[in-house]
């Protein structure tokens, strides 16, 4: 199998509290594999630990993170920052909160850009207004020089992933990219992620929302207390669960 | 903003606009040059304008003095009716002058018969311009200091911090003193002038790096200094344009009040001789003169560039509060419920 991203026995601990407990699973390339499970179950930790952003007070405790063939965890910071948002996007739950009030969305997207490729200026422009328009924004321009708040709600998650995908990276982390949204605006977020995956982009899909699931994932991580109690192709777990706690959830679900 | 300040935060606004285009004016609306002196003038009192000639109104003028000592042998200046010289308006691009011999003393003279009027907007290019240099360059690294520490945290925090802290546990003045004496004593004004304008950063910077730090500590845990991380934007990216910005509204009204501070540090090391130096005059040592009690008594005039330093500090504290009030508006009302 050609792997993009393999997490191996990963650990992540706050003092002597284990919050992700010797987690492994693979991400192929092209693919969409969800992250599920309840609140506190881990899977935000594990989405900030690949980008080895997880809070001070937590610790990667053992574990690797093969992505590209290089363990994540041994990289420099350096290293580490020439592949965040250029080999690794990632998309909030929050856009508003994810995007500085203070500047536009295009201004946010060419500092992205310029962060990690030489374009002039005038190239960044383009490419910005190129990557607004494929996650079929209806005015690139527009939103290009509006504000955070100017948009409206899926806009400015349509933004967010235009954002992710800008330096076009293999990898997409998208932290519960709909729970905010209404459910049109979630068949239409759901739909760009398609696309993307027609474009060999894979996609780590951390969510609650089995219906997303259902929809996109190839495959399904399935978290408890930071312990993978199941893993396996989406509509096979969804189908027929095994474990009593993703049993539990497909219910609650149905 | 301004049109948003209470009616007490308007006037000390314009109050100091006055001043300041008073002080970049200062050659054409004073007239005479901060040095030029003239002895038989010592102490002499402010020059009474004459509106009236034998109860005609005529073109104003001012009579000449003569010099008389009393019984105390003490200097008294009177009215020399035979002499008159007329007030000329815009006459060798000034905009009040007299014909010498006569002199116009509109706020008095000092010991050397200089001007007083003339010599405190000539000193208050230096006094109103050497506390927003000062506060400039202790902004910029007030910014750039807390900044960092707020942003990195960690190790990089406690030693940046623990430097501050160094600065702020000696006694401004004190350090003030000591930092004006490693100076070299043969600078030339211009030298003594940037001296003092470091000295006084140097005490203040740590103060406001301190609190850029607190607020730094807080927005870095905002979702979009988090997702600029996640996007691999530089760090000193992220603390520039993500993070100081959002301490601004703060910055601004601190660095009101503590150019007023840096205003009263220079008066201070003026009046003890360590600031700017006689002839070049700041509201400082111009304040000097009035250390012995003894010409305050017989010419209680040369006590006027406090009253300056007193309203320039007044004002620049008062539009400091306007500012704060108009960008925390919630900043009040919080207050009066306590």
């Amino acid at each position: 199998m050609n792997e993009l991203l393999t997490i191996k026995d990963l650990t992540v601990a706050v003092g002597e509290k284990l919050l992700v407990n010797q987690a492994s699973f693979e991400v192929s390339q092209g693919k969409i594999v969800a992250i599920a499970g309840g609140s506190g179950s881990g899977k935000t930790t594990i989405g900030l630990s690949i980008l080895n952003l997880l809070p001070a007070a937590l610790r990667i405790a053992r574990g690797q993170i093969i992505f590209e063939g290089q363990d994540l965890l041994r990289l420099n910071s350096q290293e580490l920052r020439e592949r965040r948002g250029a080999r690794i996007g990632m998309v909030f739950q929050e856009p508003l909160s994810a995007f500085d009030p203070l500047f536009t969305i295009g201004q946010q997207i060419d500092e992205v850009l310029a962060a990690h490729t030489s374009m002039t200026k005038q190239e960044r422009y383009q490419q910005t207004l190129e990557v607004l328009s494929q996650v079929e924004l209806p005015d690139p321009k527009r939103a290009f020089q509006s504000y955070p708040h100017q948009l409206s709600g899926g806009m400015r998650q349509r933004a967010m992933i235009a954002q992710a995908i800008a330096c076009s990276p293999s990898l997409i982390i998208a932290d519960e990219p709909t729970s905010n949204l209404d459910v049109t605006l979630q068949v239409k977020i759901n739909a760009i992620f398609k696309v993307l995956k027609t474009k060999n982009i894979s996609t780590l899909l951390i969510t609650h929302d089995l219906g997303m699931i259902n929809q996109l994932a190839d495959e399904v991580v399935i978290l408890r207390q930071g312990n993978v109690v199941e893993k396996g192709s989406a509509s096979q777990v969804i189908a027929t669960p095994i474990d009593p706690y993703t049993r539990q959830l497909v219910e609650a679900f149905q | 903003m301004i049109a948003k300040f209470s009616l007490t935060g308007k006037i000390c606004f314009w109050i100091l606009v006055l001043m300041y285009a008073a002080a970049i004016f200062a050659n054409f609306i004073c007239p005479y040059h901060y040095d030029d002196e003239d002895r038989d003038y010592s102490y002499c009192p402010p020059t009474a304008v004459e509106f009236k000639d034998h109860d005609r109104w005529v073109h104003p003028f001012v009579y000449g003095r003569r010099l008389t000592f009393n019984e105390v042998h003490r200097r008294v200046y009177v009215k020399d009716f035979t002499q008159k010289y007329e007030l000329h308006l815009f006459k060798m691009g000034r905009l009040l002058s007299v014909d010498a011999p006569g002199r116009f003393y509109l706020w008095g003279a000092d010991a050397r018969g200089r001007d007083l009027f003339s010599r405190i907007w000539y000193g208050a290019r230096i006094s109103l311009s050497i506390g927003i240099f000062g506060v400039l360059i202790s902004f910029i690294l007030g910014l750039i200091i807390g900044g960092i520490a707020g942003y990195y945290g960690g190790w990089i925090d406690q030693v940046l911090m623990r430097i501050c802290e160094m600065f702020m546990m000696i006694p401004g003045f004190y350090l003030m003193l000591a930092l004006r004496a490693v100076v070299p004593e043969n600078f030339n004004s211009l030298e003594v002038y940037a001296s003092v304008v470091v000295i006084l950063a140097l005490i203040g910077w740590a103060s406001l790096a301190r609190i850029i730090r607190g607020m730094a500590l807080s927005v870095r845990e905002r979702d979009y200094v988090l997702a600029a991380k996640t996007f691999g934007v530089p760090d000193i990216v992220i603390i520039v344009k993500h993070v100081l910005p959002q301490t601004i509204s703060y910055s601004l009204a601190s660095l009101m009040l503590t150019v007023s501070s840096y205003i009263l540090a220079e008066a201070g090391l003026s009046v003890v001789g360590l600031g700017i130096q006689d002839p070049i005059p700041s509201w400082g040592n111009l304040l000097s003169d009035a250390m012995q009690i003894v010409p305050v008594i017989f010419a209680p005039w040369i006590l006027l560039p406090g009253l300056f330093i007193f309203i320039a500090v007044v004002c620049f504290n008062v539009v400091g509060d306007s500012i704060r009030d108009v960008l925390d508006p919630t900043f009040n009302e919080s207050s009066t419920n306590l």
